[in-house]
């Protein structure tokens, strides 16, 4: 199912992410799910769809058509999350005619975490084509067309996903982009962590013209010190003080409770300006539903 | 110019362990720029060379190694010199190298011909003596008319055409927070220069066949073949 029929009908999406893991999924070691599969069931009936990572961080892992189709066989919607950074433009428009051949229905289109992040540091960047591209190419594919204009034996259908920071300065240099990939061809879009209902606010009062749907997107802090690595280590996101001090306040066995109180808290203030939300919850999926049931 | 750095004289030495009497030739352009292989530093290699018991037969920086005819004019008087080397050394590009080797193949000579830097690419000085950095790739498909005069290219580490990624902070690149993001530095000029609006227009995938290797340029008809 296609993320833009719920967005068409007025449904709040929510969308949790899992990263594939770093290993196949060939023999199921005497039943036992790997990682994303146990995510993927915590939030089982939860959830709308799941987005499925792309070689996050730049961390070689599984990939993710790979992990989208294990996860649409066990009955979830997976999100297929493409990135610019290993695939040449032939690549990506080939895996764009793999995924809907193999039953994928969405696909996330970013540009990808730098190479040197990774642990394949001294890898060959590609970022041949960049997402705005990698979204007006996947349209076309949807059209009947390559980037080159051949004819299709049959087109894509996908519903085409984007990304956009909240949080990034100058805002308006990120909403240009935005603009941009709206007119290339994104449906949707999913927001990078934000912890400011004001940010997100500052955002929506120049995106709401543009008439497509946000889901707001965070990430579980799950410490003071993950917050405190996030703020020196993660470009793009702030976390302010109060959450950082607030996780600190509570022993460890307390924190994934503080840490649902917190983003029940966030969500509800922002709920009203977002068309869904986007939780990456990095292995705290657990948690997933409580603040769904709280907050939706 | 062609930015190089010094290669190791521990792998410099071992490139050379079977070859007794070697030649050093340098570059008066780039590689002097970059204090890598100019007059001087041919002279301490050779000085080194011999520390480790080398017999160093002679050792110039003809004025652009990566001229046949330049590179030609300086070697055609050590000939013979040239003759008896069992190895070169050259302290250029890899441009330099190859032009070194070319023309000693062209005396009909069979010399080894060795590398004592590593090319890291198209550098501009910004500070003589200090420092130099990197803004074009020769992509063969100048864009910079459409982004103020700044290179995303070379500057955005993952060539966006399009605008920024979203992993800035601060104004700065989320690959190395010492540089400043291509694409805030882009915003900002065109800001200057009234021109935002041109920022808004699709900048289609880059033709990457243009920099397909290795190019040919006919001078004679200024294209690239």
């Amino acid at each position: 199912m296609k993320l833009t029929e719920l967005f068409d009908k007025g449904e709040f999406v929510i969308t949790s992410e899992v990263g594939p893991v770093k290993g196949c999924l060939r023999s199921n070691e005497g039943g036992k799910l790997p990682q994303c599969a146990q995510e993927a069931e915590m939030v089982r009936g939860h959830i709308h769809a799941i987005n499925v990572t792309d070689n996050q961080s730049a961390v070689m892992r599984l990939g993710s058509l790979a992990a989208s189709v294990r996860l649409k066989e066990r009955g979830f919607e997976p999100i297929y999350q493409m990135t610019c950074r290993d695939r040449n433009r032939i690549a990506l428009q080939s895996d764009l005619l793999g995924a809907c051949s193999l039953g994928i229905d969405n696909v996330l289109c970013l540009t990808g975490d730098y190479t040197s992040l990774g642990d394949h540091k001294s890898a060959k960047s590609v970022f041949d084509i960049d997402s705005v591209q990698l979204l007006k190419i996947a349209k076309g594919l949807n059209e009947g067309r390559d980037m080159m204009g051949n004819a299709l034996t049959q087109s894509t259908n996908l519903a085409l996903g984007a990304v956009v920071n909240p949080n990034f300065e100058p805002l308006d240099l990120q909403l240009l982009k935005m603009e941009k990939k709206i007119e290339a061809g994104a449906e949707f879009f999913q927001t990078q962590a934000v912890y400011d209902p004001a940010v997100f606010e500052r955002m929506t009062k120049k995106t709401d013209k543009f008439g497509v749907p946000i889901q707001y997107g965070i990430v579980i802090v799950k410490s003071p010190q993950m917050g405190k690595f996030m703020n020196e280590n993660v470009s793009g996101v702030n976390v302010p003080d109060w959450i950082i001090k607030e996780m600190g306040s509570v022993s460890k066995e307390d924190r994934k409770k503080k840490a649902v109180e917190i983003t029940i808290r966030l969500i509800r203030e922002i709920k009203p300006m977002a068309q869904g939300i986007h939780f990456m919850p990095l292995g705290w999926s657990d948690i997933v539903p409580d603040i769904v049931k709280a907050t939706v | 110019m062609i930015g190089t750095t010094p290669k190791p004289f521990e792998e410099i030495s071992r490139a050379l362990e079977n070859y007794e009497k070697v030649a050093v030739i340098g570059c008066d352009g780039c590689a002097k720029v970059c204090m890598t292989g100019g007059s001087d530093q041919v002279v301490e290699m050779a000085e080194k060379l011999k520390e480790k018991g080398k017999t160093v037969l002679f050792a110039l920086s003809p004025e652009r190694t990566c001229y046949v005819g330049k590179t030609k004019t300086a070697l055609d008087p050590h000939l013979d010199k040239l003759k008896s080397a069992d190895a070169v050394l050259v302290l250029g590009c890899g441009g330099a190298v190859q032009i070194t080797r070319k023309v000693i193949e062209d005396y009909d000579l069979t010399i080894p011909v060795k590398v004592g830097l590593d090319s890291v690419g198209h550098m501009d000085t910004l500070i003589m003596g200090e420092l130099a950095i990197e803004q074009c790739q020769e992509c063969g498909e100048c864009i910079l008319n459409e982004t103020g005069g700044i290179c995303p290219v070379t500057k955005c580490a993952k060539s966006l055409l399009n605008g920024p990624c979203g992993g800035a902070q601060d104004g700065k690149c989320e690959v190395d927070s010492e540089r400043y993001c291509a694409w805030i530095l882009i915003y900002n000029r065109m800001a200057a220069l009234g021109e935002l609006d041109k920022l808004r227009r699709f900048m289609a995938p880059k033709d990457y066949s243009k920099m397909a290797k290795p190019r040919r340029l006919n001078i004679k008809e200024r294209r690239v073949e």
